[in-house]
């Protein structure tokens, strides 16, 4: 049996980091395309994006997903681009005026993104809102910013989905160790969330850490939680901002959100090659 | 007899509830103040106690509403308007979801509780969020009424709630409902406000001056009928327990371009403050007897008696 399981996860891995490969392609020439955007924030969640859609989340499934931190649109386009869950000719109209892939996600325009996200801090409430209504039935995965926990209403979820014992909600901290600029600037702190593991803990959740960008760890962690007993589960997800490209990962306060030259950009483009 | 018009909503669901197990209530712990505890008795596995959250109370709706579930959401007026209108035009005007907002101790009265509960700019906000619909109901059978009309459309909706207790108005309850018989010389108002233009035109009416009162419940979409009533009017005055920026005078002068002769509300610049209805009305101008001066002034009537 486990030999059968470590096939399976072998070949899911395999076939996730390819995958990613090519969504941080499309993400790229989508954000260039369109002029400027988050490069940091886009590219440092596709792993997780990537390994999630491969083994745990059916295109028609119950599950849900939420891109709570909603400015890494583009690296969630590229994700569901990739696996035809949205079609590839829209991303030329990402941003776009009427454009069904917004400058942030929007699910009116778009049928594959389970719900409007943009405005920090709301995304964990809504997954918690869904996992109640899906429990017994489909879990709720969302994805956060390390940045966005500075959100009071991410503790106010947290301390809700605690109480209602809702097994079937897993957030995931991309934890890319940035935000846009103050706290590298203004203050002494080293990183957007301090502890945050036990943070997580003290509100109840069973918390556990992976690195984000490891296929074979975050296949195993999401498997553990996906097991969802006795309360809600957090992974913090250790990644990079800018994952995939020297030049991003270099200097993540400029690619928060900037624009590239095009020399930059063909150096880029040959790196995702 | 009076009723909460909030706790008049929770019986109206209580009932609904039997036929349809999608109707949740999530309240923002304020059920013992507006009757949520008889849902939370009726139904107790689709009642929510979120804690005292109303972001997240609002957000988490949302995500309810987005898997099936037809969630109401419970809070005092002021801290749905204030501390969750990011949520509120994030996460459901903007994505369209059919929750139901029910803002209990709106308006100016607040009693004790004082400035920080008061809620006097709600219909400003709700009004100007795409695709609300807002509703001021004035007595138990409008409230009934207006959630019915909620339960129906399956939009995003608020519903205002005084916490003045109300007695039971005459007229059947409607979009719009004449109060009194209908006349050329008019006081618009709606909520709470209804129940001040009754005393206005019984105190006018002690002067000699005869005026009918018009309630209307539903703000967003404004009646459509009411154009041609105010445009048949010969006099008309708006009373309201709302800041006249972005309330009931407002969305009239849109929807008629005109303006009434007189308008009556909370002043803008006001803060708020503690104190008795009678007594914060008195403060305010907004008692009958120093409306109906203004009004027979702003109506010529100075001449009669």
């Amino acid at each position: 049996m486990s030999a059968v399981i470590s096939d399976e996860r072998a070949c899911a891995v395999r076939s996730s980091t390819a995958r990613a490969r090519v969504a941080r392609r499309l993400t790229v020439e989508m954000i260039h395309r369109s002029g400027e955007g988050h490069y940091g924030g886009s590219l440092s969640p596709i792993d997780i994006l990537a390994v999630l859609y491969e083994s745990f989340v059916a295109p028609n499934g119950m599950d849900r997903v939420i891109l709570s931190k909603g400015h890494g649109a583009p690296g969630y386009y590229g994700v569901l681009a990739e696996r035809g869950m949205v079609a590839l000719e829209s991303l030329a109209d990402y941003g776009r005026v009427g454009a069904a892939l917004q400058g942030h996600p929007d699910m009116t325009t778009e049928p594959a993104i389970h719900f409007s996200t943009g405005s920090l801090g709301q995304g964990l409430s809504v997954g918690l809102g869904m996992a109640l209504a899906l429990r017994g039935r489909g879990r709720v995965w969302v994805i956060l910013g390390d940045g966005e926990c500075q959100e009071g209403q991410v503790w106010e979820a947290a301390m809700l989905a605690e109480r209602l014992r809702l097994s079937n909600l897993i957030a995931i901290v991309d934890a890319n160790k940035y935000q846009e600029w103050g706290f590298r600037h203004n203050c002494r702190a080293t990183t957007p969330l301090r502890a945050a593991i036990e943070k997580w803990r003290a509100f109840g959740w069973h918390a556990a850490e992976v690195d984000g960008h490891d296929h074979d760890q975050l296949w195993s962690a999401f498997t553990q939680v996906s097991i969802g007993e006795n309360g809600p589960a957090v992974l913090i997800a250790n990644t990079i901002k800018g994952k995939g490209a020297a030049l991003f990962e270099s200097d993540p306060d400029r690619f928060h959100c900037t624009a590239l030259t095009d020399e930059e950009y063909r150096t880029v483009l040959e790196e995702l090659r | 007899m009076t009723v909460r018009l909030a706790a008049a909503c929770v019986r109206k669901l209580i009932a609904a509830a039997a036929c349809d197990p999608k109707l949740w209530v999530l309240d923002g712990d304020l059920a013992d103040s507006y009757a949520g505890t008889e849902f939370a008795e009726q139904w107790p596995e689709r009642f929510v106690m979120a804690g005292i959250a109303e972001q997240n109370m609002v957000s988490m709706a949302a995500g309810m509403a987005a898997c099936g579930l037809k969630p109401w959401v419970f809070s005092f007026a002021a801290f749905l308007a204030y501390r969750a209108a990011d949520q509120i035009r994030v996460s459901l005007a903007q994505t369209r979801m059919p929750v139901a907002l029910v803002g209990s101790h709106a308006g100016g009265c607040g009693g004790r509780n004082g400035k920080t509960h008061q809620c006097v700019g709600d219909l400003a906000l709700f009004g100007a969020l795409p695709g609300m619909h807002v509703w001021t109901p004035c007595d138990a059978a409008d409230t009934a009424f207006a959630t019915e009309a909620i339960l129906r459309t399956a939009r995003p909706s608020y519903l205002r709630a005084p916490r003045e207790g109300c007695p039971d108005l005459p007229g059947a309850p409607g979009s719009l409902r004449w109060l009194s018989e209908p006349s050329s010389n008019i006081i618009v108002a709606n909520g709470l406000a209804a129940h001040w233009a009754l005393e206005v035109r019984d105190e006018l009416a002690r002067r000699g001056v005869a005026v009918s009162v018009l309630h209307v419940a539903q703000f967003v979409p404004i009646p459509s009928a009411l154009a041609a009533v105010i445009a048949e009017a010969r006099r008309w005055f708006v009373i309201e327990d709302h800041v006249r920026h972005g309330g009931l005078t407002d969305i009239l002068a849109q929807a008629t371009h005109q303006l009434p002769h007189a308008w009556f509300g909370w002043p803008a610049a006001w803060t708020g403050g503690s104190g008795d209805a009678c007594g914060l009305r008195a403060l305010c101008g907004l008692d009958a007897t120093t409306i109906a001066n203004s009004i027979m002034r702003a109506g010529h009537w100075d001449h009669v008696r």
